[in-house]
């Protein structure tokens, strides 16, 4: 596969490399921002998992601040420790068990982590495109500059 | 300046401004396809999610700053609904796609045809 490419890129001009090096990063930067943002998602549904653990029946009865905005709080008392109410996405909200919560925590958190490793391979995989651009490049660079040029 | 040639850089000027001009509706129609592909798919976990409920499972849904209780088989129909509407919007985008695509492909190749046109007039022109 590899030397299959090699073949096709070394058929291509130098300024027709640059091109392909330029859609190669363009693609990379969008996979990496891509990572990120999933990385993220899974740190908040990894925040969400510790907190349930932090709900224990003996947090009952507990008092909280409940924050009305960033800068108001209100005292509450901790009436159920058993239900949750989950944002499952598309303004829909369910109320579950603790455990179900969890299970749907932990759950969404392993399907991301399945997505991350499959583009951690796609990036990887790139990265040697891109490099490997890259090397022709230079090949093509220096042979042009003894050679005066390809055909 | 050659007048033909002169003639052939004007309308070549011309239609790259209409080639470009359509490459950015191709682009729009690629990022309404793209948007419509993330809604799918999240509808898609939401009803997945739907069809895991048990009775004691209350479905809320966000209605301005609250929470409205809701009827769970109702939710799902919503739900169901909404991937219908999703999954035909992609069927027209989709078309709309390939309508963009081939208008562009057919402007580059006129564009082609007339930079051949010109390059072909370039070497009479020292002469």
């Amino acid at each position: 596969m590899a030397a299959e490419q090699q073949v096709q890129l070394t058929d291509l001009e130098p300024i027709q490399l640059q091109e392909v090096k330029k859609q190669l990063d363009q693609e990379l930067d969008h996979l990496t921002t891509s990572y990120q943002q999933l990385k993220q998602a899974q740190a908040k549904f990894r925040s969400c998992l510790s907190d349930l653990g932090e709900l224990t029946p003996s947090a009952k009865g507990k008092e909280v601040l409940v924050p009305l905005t960033s800068s108001l709080y209100v005292p509450g008392r901790l009436a159920d420790t058993e239900m949750v109410v989950v944002d499952i996405g598309t303004g829909y909200y369910v109320r579950k068990k603790r455990s179900e919560a969890r299970e749907h925590y932990t759950a969404k958190s392993a399907s991301i982590q399945g997505n991350l490793e499959t583009l951690q391979n796609t990036i990887e995989r790139k990265q040697e495109n891109v490099q490997t651009v890259m090397q022709v490049l230079q090949m093509k660079l220096q042979g042009g500059r003894g050679g005066g040029g390809g055909k | 300046m050659d007048p033909k040639a002169g003639a052939i850089q004007a309308r070549l000027q011309q239609q790259s401004s209409i080639f470009q001009k359509l490459e950015g509706d191709l682009t729009e129609v690629i990022t309404a396809r793209q948007r419509l592909d993330s809604q799918l798919s999240e509808n898609e976990v939401v009803l997945k999610e739907f069809t895991l409920l048990k009775p004691h499972n209350t479905v809320y849904k966000l209605v301005g700053p609250s929470l409205v209780s809701q009827d769970q088989a109702e939710a799902r129909g919503n739900v169901e609904k909404r991937l219908e509407f999703i999954r035909a919007e992609i069927k027209r985008v989709e078309t709309q796609l390939k309508e963009q695509e081939e208008k562009v492909g057919k402007k580059r190749g006129e564009i082609m045809a007339l930079q051949q046109e010109l390059q072909a007039l370039q070497p009479s022109g020292p002469e």
